[in-house]
């Protein structure tokens, strides 16, 4: 689920960046800093804006100057029970793997529809019921999250397909 | 799951009630039944003194997991004499046999998390990894069964098996040094015909290390494509290799476009799991009866009995595996890949000190040079053994992040120095050096005759100067021997089935471990081979690299001639006493070169030994030295064990001369041997230079063959001529005024006996080189002596036959004996003198032969003509 979110971040700047684009470097260092990344219990997606300028404290002994800045990000948190778009990455014989956004679910056979069958004849391989579904590389499909953990920096996933309205779908 | 009592109770316990019954859904941690135990005890009574007490005390026993209780195997009033017993038997809503990344793919429950009373934890349920591209997804080994046994049922239906397919030096070859990249924009490069397919990519690292983008250059092994479309047809192709995963798909990406070979059956470095070796059981944990592995390097496979493995595609010379550092050394740098022989040795006998010094920092930066695959090891080692107990320190390194990091940045390293190096300008550039001698020398033979012709020689050249070559046919022979596995597996299971109805097929399988030993066991059953020459000296024989893939094919290997020897694998380069030995029973040993082995193991036949036999010249005490290569650096890496001290030393007194050989003369390596040694740096900074050091005899094209033929003549026969003229050319060099004391001591070693022979033959040539070197400078002084003896050629084909007719010659080898005989027992410091001189002699032979081939390319007839009347008359002074 997205959320907004108000976030703060120290971020230390050195010297010569002290001058009239203190503003902006400030700016562009927290969206590189923290766009993207995973705090460990979600992602954040984007910074929305810097809520207030900040004010700097120079660290003595250094000549770095310590911001704190405040700001709202967009955030992505999935939840345990959660229904997701994802894009299946690949395919093996125990079930297959989606990448939901930046996070990796992988959907076990048991929990995929007994009807789909794996075929690993085909090239590539894919579960598919021979009647028009076809789980395959690329395919887009629908999960509903079972389990989430994480880890320092990651996120993984676990997820179903065995429900009403799941499934992969029609592009 | 059947609950068995746990090993950290105070046995004998007795149950005392039961607190759940049949059919009752339990929780983790609940209380299933209670029981007392005696317990013993100290007390201290009033005084203070202990005695024992036995109490029974009682406690609960509470449950492990989570799950349905279907049966009690207690009973209350039960004792419980020890651990392991049958408790209760509880049914789990789910057994977490598939889990991904710490959660249980079933029912998301979180696995790492530990419980108090676990005896094992949840995790270690699911512990195989069985899956390509990724690590995170784990199953248990039940689990592991059944999906194998299924993937084994999926092949069979398409009588299909299974083949892992190694990527660096197996399927293509992968180099980063940007020569290539120049070679293939320029049409006029020697080495464009052969890099112009190569294909190349760009690596970005996002690894902590300071190489960001990397252009790799890739060559396919010749035939790929082909060999993949039929073969794809009989075997699910799987990638097992040991560079990393962006590398490996980006291969699979050139090698398979449409993704139809390997689909996602990639497995790279990130997950194999081991740093060091390669592991079926990594991708078929269950049973490995229907694979088959194509690798270069047996080692890291353990040997196994699955693996064909192909002689290492080595098209960029001396590039070796970049992915290498990720792998224990290679056991033997010296596995087969003739083009680096070549090489090693075009490098070895190039003694010009500039060229001998670029290549051998680019050797001992690069640390992978000539034969070696080690990174960053000495040069010394580059070419050597790697000692068992530096591979196990490697193994052991273990599979931990420091090493990885080490092992990643080591590859680093190696990149970079490749990069910086570019070892294959250097080694073109070493070639075409040569090729600017050789270009020099046809020039100042075609100073009498017509002007010369810089463009049509070139064009003679290019081919011979060329670096890379690209000429592998490994495919092809695999292909068929693949076939015949895939044949041989389908039918023997056809058998099987038909004999056996309505049994469970799988049971039923033969075994790829069976089948292909046994059809390779035939292939050298009735061998018997020794190695001569060919090991470095402190290697096992029998653990070696080569023995032990001659063994995969059946033959046995002997450490010494016996009586049931039938092969020596040898080189040409030396003659040693084992082939000395050999040689004495022609009808039943036969003296062959490595190439026989290693196309034996190609093709998987016994193959014809007639075109690999070694021809050590009609007269085995005399022509030793005379037919090939001077010295390379294998040489003098080689065993010098089973090396004769001369050139006529007969096999019996072997061990009177063997320590000169060790002064190894090789750029590379040079062992200090004291002042000798000075003399012969001396005496060969004289002569090498000017020698062009292609060997004739190192397999080629047909093309040269026939060459090879009439060179090898012609060196029988410019031995026989030097030798009868042994008398002429040494009143000759007493005219010349040769007092230096060098010459001295030769003549004084020649006096006393040692190589009687060759010597004078030596003293004679270095006075012709003399006067060859003053009539190239056309300096005018002794040019009639020049004219006469500087193209002396292929006229000597007439000597040759005369000096066939006569006995005088062998009347000499005989006298010759003797004195070699005599100089041996007389000690070592005219050994390594005499060595040096041989070797020059070597050398001088060397030269002669390469101007000889070069004639014989191009058509020449007034001067010859001259030139034999002016040798006739020498020929018959002598």
């Amino acid at each position: 689920m997205f959320f907004i979110h108000d976030l703060e971040r120290t971020i230390n700047l050195h010297p010569s960046f002290l001058g009239p684009n203190i503003a902006n470097y400030l700016k562009d260092q927290l969206i590189a800093d923290v766009e993207g990344t995973n705090t460990g219990n979600y992602y954040i997606i984007c910074v929305i804006e810097t809520t207030k300028e900040p004010s700097g404290r120079v660290i003595p002994g250094s000549g770095i100057t310590e911001y704190i800045v405040p700001y709202k990000a967009l955030v992505w948190k999935p939840f345990k029970g959660e229904t997701l778009d994802g894009v299946v990455t690949s395919v093996v014989q125990n079930g297959c793997f989606v990448e939901v956004g930046p996070l990796t679910c992988f959907i076990s056979r048991q929990s995929i529809p007994s009807d789909l069958k794996f075929d690993g004849n085909a090239t590539p391989p894919q579960f598919t019921d021979n009647a028009g579904q076809i789980i395959e590389r690329g395919t887009h499909i629908r999960v509903k999250l079972v389990g989430i953990r994480t880890e320092v920096g990651q996120m993984f996933a676990v997820a179903t397909i065995k429900e009403d309205y799941l499934g992969p779908l029609d592009m | 799951m059947l609950i068995v009592s746990p090993s950290n109770l105070h046995y004998p316990i007795t149950v005392t009630k039961l607190l759940a019954q049949p059919e009752d859904n339990v929780q983790r941690n609940d209380k299933l039944f209670t029981y007392e135990y005696a317990y013993q005890m100290l007390q201290q009574d009033e005084n203070g003194d202990d005695y024992e007490v036995v109490k029974i005390l009682d406690t609960d026993y509470q449950c492990e997991i989570k799950g349905k209780l279907t049966t009690w195997k207690i009973a209350v009033d039960d004792e419980i004499k020890g651990p392991g017993l049958a408790l209760v038997e509880i049914e789990e809503p789910c057994r977490h046999e598939v889990q991904f990344a710490g959660m249980c793919t079933i029912c998301g429950e979180d696995m790492t998390e530990i419980s108090y009373n676990q005896s094992t934890p949840d995790t270690h349920r699911a512990s195989v990894n069985m899956f390509h591209g990724n690590t995170a997804l784990k199953v248990s080994e039940a689990e592991a069964f059944r999906t194998q046994d299924e993937a084994m049922r999926r092949l069979l239906s398409k009588e299909k098996l299974s083949l892992v397919v190694d990527l660096d030096q197996t399927i293509i070859h992968a180099t980063v040094d940007p020569t290539v990249a120049e070679w293939q924009n320029d049409e006029n490069s020697p080495n464009h015909e052969a890099v112009k397919d190569v294909r190349a990519f760009k690596l970005t690292d996002d690894g902590p290390g300071v190489r960001q983008e990397c252009w790799y250059y890739i060559k396919l092994r010749p035939g790929l494509a082909e060999f993949f479309e039929e073969i794809s047809k009989l075997f699910e192709c799987h990638i097992y290799t040991m560079g990393t995963r962006a590398y490996a798909l980006h291969i699979a990406q050139i090698v398979d476009p449409d993704r139809k070979i390997f689909g996602d059956r990639i497995l790279s470095r990130d997950e194999s799991g081991s740093l060091q070796a390669k592991k079926l059981k990594r991708l078929f944990p269950a049973d490995t009866k229907m694979v088959v592995i194509m690798d270069d390097r047996a080692d890291v496979w353990e040997w196994s009995a699955n693996l064909i493995r192909l002689p290492a595609y080595d098209f960029f010379v001396g590039i070796g595996d970049i992915n290498a550092s990720f792998l224990p050394k290679k056991p033997d740098a010296d596995t087969p890949s003739p083009k680096v022989e070549k090489i090693a040795e075009t490098q070895a006998s190039d003694v010009d000190e500039q060229e001998v010094k670029d290549t051998e920092a680019a050797a001992s930066t690069n640390g992978e040079h000539v034969g070696g695959h080690e990174h960053t090891d000495s040069t010394q080692q580059a070419a050597g053994d790697v000692s068992t107990l530096e591979q196990l320190v490697s193994m052991g390194g273990g599979d931990n992040v420091e090493a990885l990091k080490e092992k990643a940045s080591k590859q680093d390293e190696a990149i970079a120095a490749q990069l910086a190096d570019r070892p294959l300008l250097q080694q073109q550039k070493i070639l075409d050096a040569e090729e600017e001698k050789a270009n020099q020398a046809a020039a100042d033979k075609d100073q009498n005759g017509e002007a010369p012709d810089e463009n049509t020689s070139h064009e003679a050249y290019r081919y011979r100067h060329n670096l890379l070559k690209d000429d592998d046919e490994e495919l092809i022979h695999l292909e068929v021997a693949l076939r015949k596995v895939h044949a041989t597996f389908y039918n023997e299971y056809k058998q099987q089935k038909a004999g056996h109805p309505g049994e469970s097929h799988l049971s039923l399988l033969p075994d790829i471990k069976n089948i292909m030993p046994a059809m390779k066991e035939r292939v050298l059953r009735d061998v018997n081979m020794v190695f001569s020459g060919i090991m470095p000296l402190n290697v096992d024989v029998q653990m070696s690299d080569r023995a032990l893939w001659a063994k995969s094919f059946g033959a046995s290997v002997s450490s010494d001639i016996t009586k049931r020897t039938t092969h020596v694998i040898a080189t040409p380069q030396r003659k040693t006493s084992k082939v000395r030995k050999a040689l004495r029973h022609p009808n039943r040993i036969k003296v062959v070169t490595e190439a026989w082995l290693f196309n034996c193991f190609t093709i998987w036949r016994h193959l014809d030994e007639k075109p690999y036999l070694i021809d050590f010249g009609p007269d085995q005490q005399d022509v030793q030295n005379g037919t090939d290569t001077p010295f390379g650096q294998e040489q003098a890496l080689l065993s010098s064990e089973d090396e004769d001290s001369g050139p006529t030393t007969d096999a019996d007194d072997e061990g009177d001369g063997a320590p000169d050989v060790m002064t190894g003369r090789n750029p590379g390596l040079r062992i200090e041997t004291g002042e000798r040694e000075e003399e012969d740096e001396e005496d060969l900074s004289k002569y090498a230079p000017n020698e062009d050091e292609k060997s004739p005899m190192t397999p080629m094209s047909g093309d040269w063959k026939g060459i090879d033929d009439e060179l090898r003549e012609f060196m029988g026969s410019d031995y026989e001529d030097s030798d009868e003229s042994d008398g002429p050319e040494d009143s000759e060099m007493d005219e010349a005024g040769e007092t230096n004391e060098q010459m001295e001591q030769q003549r004084d070693n020649l006096e006393n006996g040692v190589h009687r022979k060759s010597l004078p033959v030596l003293s004679g040539k270095r006075k012709r080189k003399r006067v060859n070197h003053s009539g190239r400078s056309t300096d005018g002084e002794d040019s009639d002596a020049s004219t006469a003896l500087s193209n002396d050629g292929p006229n000597l084909r007439r000597p040759k036959r005369k000096a066939l007719d006569r006995t005088s010659s062998l009347t000499n080898s005989n006298l010759c004996t003797e004195a070699i005989r005599g100089g041996s027992a007389r000690g070592d410091g005219s050994d390594t003198e005499s060595l040096a001189l041989e070797r020059a002699f070597e050398q001088e032979l060397q030269e002669l032969s390469d101007q000889l081939t070069e004639e014989a390319g191009t058509p020449r007839t007034e001067p010859n003509k001259e030139n034999s009347e002016l040798l006739n008359v020498e020929q018959d002074e002598g």
